[in-house]
């Protein structure tokens, strides 16, 4: 687990108030929605708000692409480091 | 303009510029020939609606009857003309929202009845402090909103609406100088509204949103208690506070004995809800709104202009009129 992914994992559980869990708990590769963490679109959206604050980031919508990005704790590290190098670019 | 435009929207696009030319039109005529002259025109306007609208009179039938039932005042119970003069008030309200659009209707004229000093809070947004959420709902007279813009002096105010309107609403207030309110049309909570939200909030902007209209196609609503009967409410107002995080106030504006006032008080200070209660806590929020908003409609009974079948399931209308 890299420094962010394991920053992204505390991020949601201080988020989303899962205290049961810890960070190292949560598998990079771990589905977030559905049958893995078992979040739903609300979740997801509080999750887009906080990572915004945090990374301040921009998520633009909805789109297929954003439902991806945040599919599993790697995915979401992955896009926000992308978005940190377009936005240092 | 774009070819590839479908009849369907050219179509809608044409509906939305001609409603717009009648605002535009009611605005420029209540200015130009003043109340005097357009009071009999918005009544006769009125009274065509009461005689034409079936549904709309047996709705306020049925509100009337369950204000009465719920309230134990057997005065409040629909009477052969009880029903006509909640229409008549509709049509007070509408000749006063021109009013206060035509600059007539001063923040001077309004009493204030706000213990809790919530405008307090507005002001204290101008610095560096977040922003707040107003639920209003369609009891009394709406365009106070406006005047909360005034209250706030420059506090920027959102008002979240389902119209498709909002670009034209937005240009009207314009013109009509006022920078400080802003339309925007929510359908639905997505990430990019959220984020956008998010932002305004912390920047110290406010938002307004009806707490007593479920979106026009179902969208998120909740069963409460309202009058003593199962109705749907939105889950729109709340959900969001709990996103956000930001303190919930109500807004209500009521005309009583010919005069109007607004009433505010904060409603929930630190909205968030622990793992698992989310449903729960929006359960409480909006079951406790509508008791408040029973309590409000006590105080100025025939100001409820909602003129549809209230206590329905949204999806088995097809509009909300007005």
């Amino acid at each position: 687990m890299t420094d962010l992914q394991l920053d992204i994992a505390q991020l949601i559980i201080d988020t989303l108030s899962l205290e049961d869990l810890a960070a190292s708990d949560i598998d990079p590769s771990m589905p977030l929605f559905g049958d893995g963490l078992g979040l739903d679109s609300i979740d997801a959206l509080e999750l887009a708000l906080a990572l915004q604050k945090r990374y301040e980031i921009q998520i633009a919508s909805d789109s297929r692409d954003a439902r991806q990005h945040f599919a599993t704790v790697a995915s979401l590290a992955a896009f926000v480091e992308a978005q940190r190098t377009a936005c240092a670019g | 303009m774009n070819d590839a435009r479908s009849p369907q929207r050219d179509w809608a696009g044409r509906k939305e510029r001609g409603s717009f030319v009648l605002m535009k039109l009611t605005a420029l005529m209540a200015r130009w020939l003043g109340r005097r002259v357009l009071t009999p025109l918005l009544y006769v306007i009125v009274f065509y609606f009461y005689a034409s609208d079936r549904r709309g009179r047996r709705s306020i039938h049925q509100y009337q009857t369950r204000l009465a039932a719920w309230s134990g005042r057997a005065e409040l119970k629909p009477t052969s003309h009880s029903v006509f003069k909640q229409y008549l008030a509709f049509a007070e309200c509408l000749l006063d929202r021109l009013d206060v659009w035509n600059g007539k209707l001063r923040l001077e004229q309004v009493q204030l009845d706000d213990p809790a000093d919530v405008r307090m809070r507005l002001l204290q947004s101008r610095g560096q402090g977040r922003g707040q959420i107003l639920v209003c709902a369609h009891l009394g007279n709406l365009d106070v909103c406006r005047a909360m813009a005034e209250l706030g002096e420059q506090v920027p105010l959102n008002v979240l609406v389902h119209t498709h309107h909002v670009g034209h609403y937005n240009r009207l207030l314009g013109e009509a100088g006022e920078h400080r309110m802003r339309l925007i049309q929510v359908s639905e909570l997505d990430t990019a509204l959220m984020m956008d939200l998010a932002q305004r909030i912390e920047r110290g902007e406010w938002l307004a949103i009806a707490g007593d209209r479920v979106p026009l196609h179902g969208g998120r609503c909740i069963q409460v208690n309202f009058l003593g009967e199962t109705a749907p409410m939105p889950q729109g107002p709340w959900l969001m506070a709990g996103m956000l995080r930001c303190p919930v106030n109500l807004i209500h504006c009521l005309k009583v004995e010919g005069r109007y006032t607004i009433h505010l008080e904060p409603y929930i200070e630190a909205p968030a809800w622990e793992r698992g209660e989310r449903e729960a806590a929006i359960q409480r929020w909006a079951q406790g709104y509508a008791d408040r908003l029973a309590q409000h409609c006590l105080d100025a009974p025939r100001q409820w202009f909602n003129f549809y079948p209230y206590w329905q399931s949204p999806g088995t209308e097809a509009t909300h009129a007005r």
